[in-house]
């Protein structure tokens, strides 16, 4: 019910110009015109990142040697997986759409509710040991490791002594620091007309720069769009039973009988419930390689993205007040959706990012190993 | 009656003490009579129902009840396997190996320590522990817990066996340990014959009995009516050959190294699994192993904690030649000698065993019930 009442339509368009501009000065942040620049490179160790890259695309990083962390942060689609909900650790299912990581590491708050907030590290362990996702006993894996000549030598080169735990938790956080966006249009002055008009509406009209400001174009805040639920999460056991786990493990109340992703209020857990349905703003870099949108993936295209946002989101009580009808025109949507289509680079899918040499699956015995070392 | 009866035990061997090690008093030491075993002992706080024990049945069966879904109990505790599994070690969780040999479920219920080092008291505490280890289960309780949730028929029988609306993960232990209280082997041409029947053990059995009981001296710490004291010993079994061939079990040996708490220095040096050690840490009970139960051992080749020994003449053998060499010599039984039994002897003493097992248990392995949406109205 409350499903078909949010459904996506562009009939708001009709619906005539309540325009944004005065929105715009009441509300949010503005973003100075210098802050939408080029994503900053970071310096990565590169002994440690070629380290990590090799674990990223790991099988043995997981409990039953069935994932890598590229099985869903695929390199080809912007270290995203395609998918409207992200697949998870076998006998599961995901209830979010997997995010790029691409500029990850300028974050300061990961996950769609921004639920660590400390550092990439602390991502990783989460990543890698959380029942649905990896659900590995990384005791288990600092062994699978250890057995790894090639581990050992690249743990040796990184400066992390023998394989451990801690060594990749910080190896991989290396590794995503060079996963940074570069070469896009709107970073090389290659943007075309329709994408300058847009970059005007966005700036102005279309308001989005409220909360897509900075060179990711995120505030790295959360906030409720109305997003409508994605009912495959309810009707597919396996989804649903990894999002009572999930909501049980966070301490929502009544798991087993609300019907919505709560977002962010895990993180702040607002006794009035006020900040149900907030999610973080997503980074627009890399949106090419990165459909479907949104936390749930309910938006296939970025042109329904901004017809979206042009109807003034989807409806929700605590729907952010910023988001109101657009009144965009046609040739207006188009010019945004160009725009946002200038943000993506270069695909990050060459051997600098990609681990190249087969990884094995097996592990050789350890020679004499009665009088080696364990 | 159990409680007791193990009070008393506990008691008499703490009275005893390292006396107990004194070639001297050992000789006095009068052990627990064989005796035939009578049904098997059930917690006040988790009685037996037919609907528990079915209920039970099914979560055995049900890969679901682990990390990927696809690692039942019943993964490593096959019914063709002995209700064990014919390795070595153990099977495993996907992409891992276990380190010690899988042990039957038959005659469990029994047992007041169960794994091989008794890290757990009672079938209620055991079934999460290996549903949960990584090399073992390698499930989470919040996970498989919800999983529960979303199989109908689960909700409707957890809640007419436990009463609650939502089926709880310590719930299904309960009902596993209610089945495996089902899987009890008491009725051994053994059995039959210390009830009375003259005819149940044929002419070499009865010699191998006579042997048990005196020359081969087995009945010192496999007696009473379990044939086992449920005490720790080191009888010098070898370490797992796979350990020094296959690297998939080098992973999971220094696993269970780190795991169980060794120290640093033991994780580095160590080439053996010192048992007892890791729950006491006291250097004495290295490589020490709870007394095994003997009914069913038919069927539960191989044998040891490691599957070190691979049919039961091996084991007869082994004991023969007073057990063998680990790195724990210090703590070598000195129950352990060497028998001098004749080839003859060794004969009847494995054809006294072969009569602690009777027909294997087979049991008609239960349908399996589907997950289903789970939808808002029916809350």
């Amino acid at each position: 019910m409350a499903i078909r009442q949010r459904a996506l339509s562009l009939k708001g368009l009709a619906l005539a110009a309540i325009v944004g501009a005065g929105v715009l000065a009441m509300l949010g942040p503005s973003w100075a015109a210098e802050e939408f620049g080029k994503v900053p490179a970071l310096k990565a160790k590169a002994a440690a990142a070629e380290l990590g890259k090799r674990l990223f695309f790991d099988k043995r990083l997981s409990g039953d040697a069935a994932l890598s962390c590229a099985s869903c942060h695929v390199p080809e689609k912007g270290f995203s997986d395609g998918l409207a909900l992200s697949e998870a650790y076998p006998g599961s299912k995901g209830f979010r759409n997997t995010p790029t990581l691409i500029n990850s590491a300028h974050k300061a708050a990961w996950f769609h509710d921004g639920r660590l907030g400390t550092n990439l590290n602390d991502v990783t362990r989460e990543m890698i040991t959380e029942t649905y996702l990896m659900n590995m006993d990384m005791r288990l894996m600092q062994e699978r490791l250890k057995q790894d000549p090639v581990y050992v030598d690249l743990f040796k080169k990184a400066g992390y002594g023998e394989p451990s735990n801690g060594g990749v938790r910080n190896a991989i956080p290396e590794y995503l620091k060079t996963l940074v966006s570069r070469g896009a249009p709107f970073d090389e002055g290659k943007m075309s007309e329709s994408a300058k008009r847009g970059f005007a509406l966005f700036k102005g009209k279309a308001g989005c720069a409220q909360c897509h400001g900075g060179p990711r174009f995120t505030d790295d805040k959360p906030h409720n769009l109305g997003v409508p639920e994605n009912t495959k999460i309810f009707v597919d056991p396996l989804r649903h039973v990894t999002f009572v786990t999930f909501a049980k493990f966070m301490g929502v109340k009544n798991y087993m009988n609300i019907r919505r992703d709560v977002g962010a209020h895990v993180r702040t857990h607002k006794a009035d419930g006020s900040d149900v349905g907030t999610f973080m703003t997503p980074t627009l870099r890399e949106l090419n390689y990165t459909s479907p949108y949104m936390h749930n993936g309910v938006i296939q295209t970025l042109a329904d993205v901004v017809a979206f946002y042009n109807n003034g989101g989807g409806s929700d009580p605590n729907k952010d007040a910023a988001l109101k009808p657009l009144g965009l025109t046609t040739q207006e949507q188009i010019d945004l959706v160009a725009f946002l289509e200038a943000l993506s680079g270069e695909a990050l899918t060459g051997p600098d990012f990609v681990w190249q040499d087969k990884i094995p699956t097996e592990y050789e015995p350890i020679e004499n190993w009665l009088e080696t070392s364990n | 009656m159990e409680i007791g009866r193990k009070t008393t035990f506990v008691i008499a061997a703490s009275t005893i003490g390292l006396a107990l090690l004194a070639s001297a008093a050992r000789a006095e030491m009068k052990p627990p009579a064989l005796a035939a075993l009578g049904p098997p002992p059930v917690p006040a706080d988790n009685p037996q129902t037919p609907e528990k024990i079915e209920l039970g049945k099914m979560l055995f069966f049900d890969p679901r009840l682990g990390g990927d879904a696809s690692t039942a109990c019943s993964s490593c505790h096959e019914q063709a396997q002995g209700w064990g599994f014919s390795d070595d070690l153990s099977r495993g969780y996907p992409a891992t190996v276990h380190w010690r040999n899988s042990q039957t479920v038959v005659n469990s219920a029994y047992l007041g320590k169960l794994f091989w080092a008794g890290a757990a008291k009672s079938l209620e505490n055991q079934a999460p522990s290996a549903a949960r280890g990584a090399v073992a289960g390698n499930g989470e309780n919040d996970m498989m817990e919800a999983r529960l949730a979303f199989i109908p028929e689960y909700r409707k029988r957890f809640k007419q066996v436990f009463g609650d609306e939502w089926p709880r993960i310590s719930q299904a232990w309960a009902a596993i340990a209610a089945f495996e209280r089902t899987l009890i082997h008491n009725d051994t041409p053994f059995d039959k014959y210390m009830r009375g029947d003259e005819n149940a053990l044929d002419d070499q059995q009865k010699r191998g009995l006579e042997l048990f009981q005196g020359k081969a001296k087995c009945v010192t710490c496999h007696n009473g009516a379990l044939l086992t004291d449920e005490k720790y010993y080191n009888i010098g079994v070898p370490r797992a050959p796979r350990w020094e061939e296959d690297g998939l079990a080098q992973v999971t040996f220094r696993f269970e190294q780190y795991a169980k708490g060794a120290t640093e220095k033991m994780y580095r040096t160590i080439k053996d699994d010192a048992g007892l050690y890791y729950r006491t840490k006291e250097q004495r009970d290295m490589g020490k192993f709870r007394t095994a139960p003997l009914r069913y051992t038919l069927y539960t080749a191989p044998y040891m904690h490691n599957g070190a020994l691979w049919d039961l003449r091996e084991v007869v053998e082994f004991y023969n030649a007073g057990g063998g060499e680990n790195e724990f010599a210090t703590n070598k039984s000195k129950l352990i000698e060497p028998l001098g039994l004749s080839d003859q002897e060794i004969e009847d003493l494995v054809a006294f065993l072969s009569s602690l097992s009777g027909p294997e248990i087979e049991i008609e392995q239960p349908t399996l019930p589907d997950y289903a949406p789970l939808p808002a109205t029916t809350n």
